[in-house]
């Protein structure tokens, strides 16, 4: 997903900014925080004072559009982390910056426009209400910000039917099943329009079947909507499978941040390596994260002009693309040897091609794998609408399959 | 050998200090109520005009009206024909038993005791559930009032305000108020937290979050301390009689210094029939309005 | 039950010894909830365990369960202040069936009853200490739900007095002055309905009886009727619940007994002795009331006080050999 959004114009932009921060719980919080500076363990702080030290020195960007996970076991302070993005937890020290302003600075009515406008959030329990119905539930942010009860009515059925609910409206939750009780929770995020959603364990509770479904209907959703998404969970697979960036968090300090291949290849300490060494890289990773940006597409047009194109770029061969998408590869020794017939042809419409399969971007790696075979060309990744994305280099394949 | 008559006997105060301390607290209570009794009493004069307006409501309307307006509201509240039927079939068997304005003056005294009780119970159980200092003040005091017997206060609220409706509605409410504020309490603090976090997390001032989210998911535990707080009310009818309130207590005090047992009975067979109305009532109208909850709002 | 059997075993015991005259098992004393009664049980209770070497063990009580218990089992064995007009019929009963005995009188004039008024109203007007001057004057007596009729605080729900009342009520005609009656519940409520107008030098009218705490610390007069009293018509109508033409009597004297039960008078003849002769004047219980009230004294401070500032009156209540006793335990 990363590399889809990243070729919008936001690339790379920082959203969210957060910067030494701090959470100690306990009566005298402030009174304890020079001794958990020192560098005094989690235990040490405990014993002497009977204070949790809950995060410590956080630092970390997350940038407009991306998908950013933060994975760590119970106990991490993950899910103390999340809540301090929209001040359900206030740090004990420490800066939050959204777009720049420093919301920790927030007055209390300012903090509730902030979070009626900028952030919604889900919840690993669902944290529906009840005794509302479930459309009530999905309008329930635009309810407390007094919206039309027609027109809130109205979105939040667009919601449900995007989340595949449609018709459950006047259900209340207690009669849907958990699955369907978190779309309903994602729906109440969505309708509110704000920029950033937090999933806080957001597919935990779920049955791995669903999780699984739930995974790629975010990812889905996300392709087209674009938002930031802060992403909580345990689950290393989950945060390979959807992030774009992972960062990972233990006992309250953050370990590595990187994107998965990153922390897959090259974990940053042991706990990390530990962490990973189990999981089935080609299962975990989906294509998109070992994809690279292509830089020898040829169009539709004459061989001699794709010739020049390749040696432009000095590559053996390229990707043909045309009107309606992805077409296949060529190779220079054979546009050479069909220059000599008729260096004007059209290299689409010619037998020149090599149909090599495209992937999609979403499906994992492993089941990429049969695609890669029978070639020697970079694994093409395509969207559905056909148009190529990118590529994965043969060597990518290898070195993540190989360790 | 020294004197360790302390060690068997314990070492109490002398005599005279524990008298003179009574009689100053007593003479203080005096001169109090002396000085700003009749201030207090007339304090109270709107509810002692409504209370006595309610009453004459109640006994003066025609039996049958009276009657139907019940059945009315036991079929609003339950929508079941049954319950009605057992109403009907009590109410009717109390005035043939001849307890009808007896019973209908107890029924004034109770549903005032128990919408004031709510009055006070609820916003002082919400109060309660939002801050630990609070809860950790009223508990003990709730303490107090459950279990101090009623006539060490009930004589210096008379000295205070004499004898009649008044006082007897202070004593019922003391008694009776304690299990809905201690339930609203805890029905708000057992409301699912991840409930109100969502709640907050989109926005919701303290105001939308209390009457969206914490009151009604806290009503079914609620609405069993408001069952608690009429029944309790209830049991004080006769206690209440002791000091001039009219009502069903007043013959089964008769009853028992007399020994009529039959007219204990029966009067006190009206008390546990009004009881179980107000309870059946209560409960099926929880019940009713609250289905949809399923097993969900304590998960 | 079970005590009773091994009482009466050891008295099959001490009988077949000897039958000295101090031999004494466990008596039951009612502890009454008002002053006097608590005043004299506490005085019995000394006396008995000094003099006599009984076992007493005081049993808190109150007219109506305290009489009730006796008839019906037996037990306590003594209730030293009786005011057998409040449950006449079942205590004569009682005597009839040969379960109780009337031991003797424990105040000796008897318990005056009426209608009273504060003194500090009767110092305004003096014409209020009559029935004439109260039914002139409702608008004095405040109805505490009603401003335009007077108020007759009637005795406790329950009580026989409640019916003479009631009465006497009819038969002064003071539903047509403009009053009504107002059931204060309890002794307890009546009580403090007095000491609310007291304290406030408001208005009162009501039933109340003498001697009491509460009459020794309000100043109360007595309301005359004018009537003076008729005996006869007050016990065959007054007190009747069926009394077609009530007329204005004064009450008569209340009869107030030691009571005992039977039993009680059969096994232990020399403490019955005892309760017959033991009795006060009204006088002197006032007396001893107000020096309760004025120390918040309980029952046993008082009894204390009584026995060492009063022998002449308790000597002559027992031998002097008993007298001795309790006079070498008291120093």
């Amino acid at each position: 997903m990363t590399d889809l959004n990243k070729a919008s114009t936001e690339e790379n932009e920082t959203l969210i900014e957060i910067s030494g921060l701090y959470q100690v719980f306990g009566n005298k919080a402030k009174s304890v925080l020079p001794m958990v500076k020192a560098g005094k363990s989690k235990d040490e702080v405990l014993a002497e004072t009977g204070h949790t030290v809950g995060l410590r020195d956080i630092n970390l960007d997350v940038k407009r559009g991306e998908i950013f996970v933060i994975m760590g076991l119970s106990g991490s302070g993950k899910s103390t982390m999340i809540r301090h993005f929209n001040r359900l937890i206030d740090p004990t020290e420490g800066q939050i910056k959204v777009e720049g302003e420093d919301i920790m600075k927030l007055t209390d009515d300012e903090l509730i426009q902030f979070r009626r406008h900028k952030m919604s959030m889900v919840f690993q329990h669902f944290g529906l209400m009840p005794h509302r119905t479930v459309i009530d539930n999905v309008a329930y942010g635009l309810a407390i910000q007094n919206v039309d009860k027609t027109e809130r009515l109205a979105s939040a059925s667009q919601w449900l039917e995007t989340v595949g609910l449609a018709g459950y409206g006047d259900q209340y939750p207690a009669q849907l099943s958990g699955g369907q009780q978190q779309r309903v929770g994602l729906a109440r995020a969505l309708c509110t329009n704000a920029e950033i959603l937090l999933m806080d364990e957001a597919f935990s509770a779920l049955d791995p079947l669903i999780r699984s479904e739930m995974q790629d209907q975010l990812i889905e959703l996300q392709a087209k909507l674009k938002k930031t998404i802060i992403f909580i969970t345990h689950d290393l697979d989950e945060a390979l499978r959807i992030g774009d960036r992972i960062a990972i968090l233990k006992d309250g300090i953050l370990s590595q941040v990187g994107k998965p291949v990153d922390i897959l290849l090259s974990p940053a300490d042991d706990y990390v390596e530990a962490f990973v060494k189990d999981v089935n890289r080609a299962r975990a990773l989906s294509t998109q994260t070992l994809m690279q940006n292509v830089n020898n597409t040829l169009e539709s047009q004459s061989v001699e002009s794709a010739i020049n194109s390749l040696n432009a770029s000095q590559q053996e061969y390229g990707f043909v693309c045309n009107n309606e998408g992805y077409q296949g590869v060529v190779t220079r020794s054979q546009l050479e040897q069909a220059a000599a017939n008729d260096s004007n042809a059209d290299i689409c419409c010619d037998e020149l091609l090599i149909k090599v399969p495209s992937v999609s971007p979403t499906q994992s790696l492993q089941s990429a794998i049969p695609e890669a075979l029978g070639h020697n060309f970079a694994l093409p990744v395509t969207c559905k609408d056909g148009k190529l994305v990118g590529t994965i280099p043969r060597s990518e394949i290898a070195q993540v399959l190989e360790s | 050998m020294s004197d360790t008559s302390w060690l068997s006997k314990f070492p109490q105060l002398e005599r005279g200090d524990l008298i003179a301390i009574r009689k100053t607290l007593d003479g203080a209570y005096r001169e109090f109520s002396r000085n700003y009794g009749d201030t207090i009493e007339s304090l109270f004069d709107p509810l002692l005009t409504f209370l006595i307006w309610f009453e004459k409501l109640l006994i003066a309307s025609p039996w049958w009206l009276t009657i139907g307006v019940i059945l009315a509201i036991v079929y609003g509240a339950s929508r079941s024909w049954k319950l009605c039927t057992g109403v009907f079939a009590s109410l009717i068997a109390i005035g043939v038993l001849g307890m009808w304005d007896d019973t209908m003056r107890t029924l004034s005294i109770i549903t005032v005791c128990t919408l004031l009780s709510i009055g006070i119970g609820i916003p002082t159980g919400i109060l309660m559930s939002r801050s630990n200092r609070v809860q950790a003040i009223v508990t003990p005091i709730l303490d107090v009032m459950q279990t101090m017997p009623a006539f060490v206060y009930l004589i210096p609220v008379v000295m205070l305000l004499g004898i009649g409706k008044i006082p007897g509605v202070i004593a019922v409410i003391i008694y009776a108020v304690p299990p809905v504020i201690r339930l609203t309490n805890l029905g708000i603090r057992l409301v699912n937290k991840e409930t109100l976090e969502a709640a907050t997390a989109f926005g919701a001032t303290a105001k939308q979050r209390l009457f969206g989210i914490q009151l009604p998911l806290a009503m079914p535990t609620i609405m069993a301390g408001i069952n608690q707080t009429i029944m309790m009310a209830l049991a004080m009818v006769v206690v209440a009689s002791m000091i001039g309130v009219k009502g069903l207590g007043q013959p089964v005090l008769k009853s028992i210094t007399n020994q009529y047992f039959t007219l204990g009975l029966f009067n006190g067979l009206a008390i546990v029939a009004l009881a179980i109305i107000f309870d059946r009532v209560s409960q099926t109208y929880a019940k009713r309005t609250q289905k949809h909850l399923g097993g969900m709002n304590n998960d | 039950m079970h005590k009773q059997t091994f009482v009466a075993g050891a008295m099959v015991l001490l009988s077949s010894a000897s039958f000295a005259a101090d031999s004494c098992g466990e008596i039951t004393i009612a502890d009454m909830n008002w002053n006097s009664a608590s005043l004299m049980a506490n005085i019995d209770k000394y006396i008995l365990e000094e003099g006599y070497g009984c076992e007493i063990e005081l049993i808190p009580g109150d007219t109506m369960p305290t009489g009730a218990s006796m008839i019906e089992k037996g037990e306590p064995d003594v209730a030293p202040e009786m005011w057998s007009n409040a449950m006449r019929d079942a205590l004569q009963k009682g005597v009839d069936d040969k379960r109780l005995r009337f031991a003797g009188n424990s105040l000796s004039d008897g318990g005056e009853e009426g209608f009273w008024v504060p003194k500090y109203l009767v110092e305004m007007d003096s014409s209020l200490a009559t029935i004439e001057g109260v039914l002139k004057n409702p608008q004095l007596f405040k109805h505490p739900e009603d401003d335009s009729l007077g108020a007759l605080y009637s005795c406790p729900a329950g009580w026989n007095c409640q019916i003479s009342t009631n009465n006497l009520y009819v038969a002064l005609g003071m539903e047509e002055a403009g009053f009504d009656i107002i059931d204060p519940g309890s002794s307890a409520g009546l009580s403090g309905a007095i000491a609310r107008a007291y304290e406030r030098g408001q208005g009162w009218l009501g039933y109340y009886w003498a001697p009491t705490a509460v009459l020794g610390k309000y100043e109360m007069v007595k309301v005359d009727f004018g009537s003076g009293i008729d005996e006869e018509h007050f016990t065959t109508c007054l007190t009747q619940e069926d009394c077609l033409e009530p007329r204005p009597s004064m009450w008569p004297p209340a009869p107030v007994k030691t009571m005992t039960t039977e039993d009680f008078a059969k096994r232990e003849p020399a403490a019955y002795d005892y309760f017959t002769k033991r009795s006060f004047t009204n006088n002197k219980m006032n007396v001893l009331l107000a020096w309760m009230e004025y120390n918040q004294a309980d029952g046993e401070i008082a009894a204390e006080y009584f026995l060492k500032n009063n022998e002449e009156m308790w000597t002559t209540w027992v031998s002097a050999d008993v007298a001795s006793k309790i006079k070498a335990s008291l120093n």
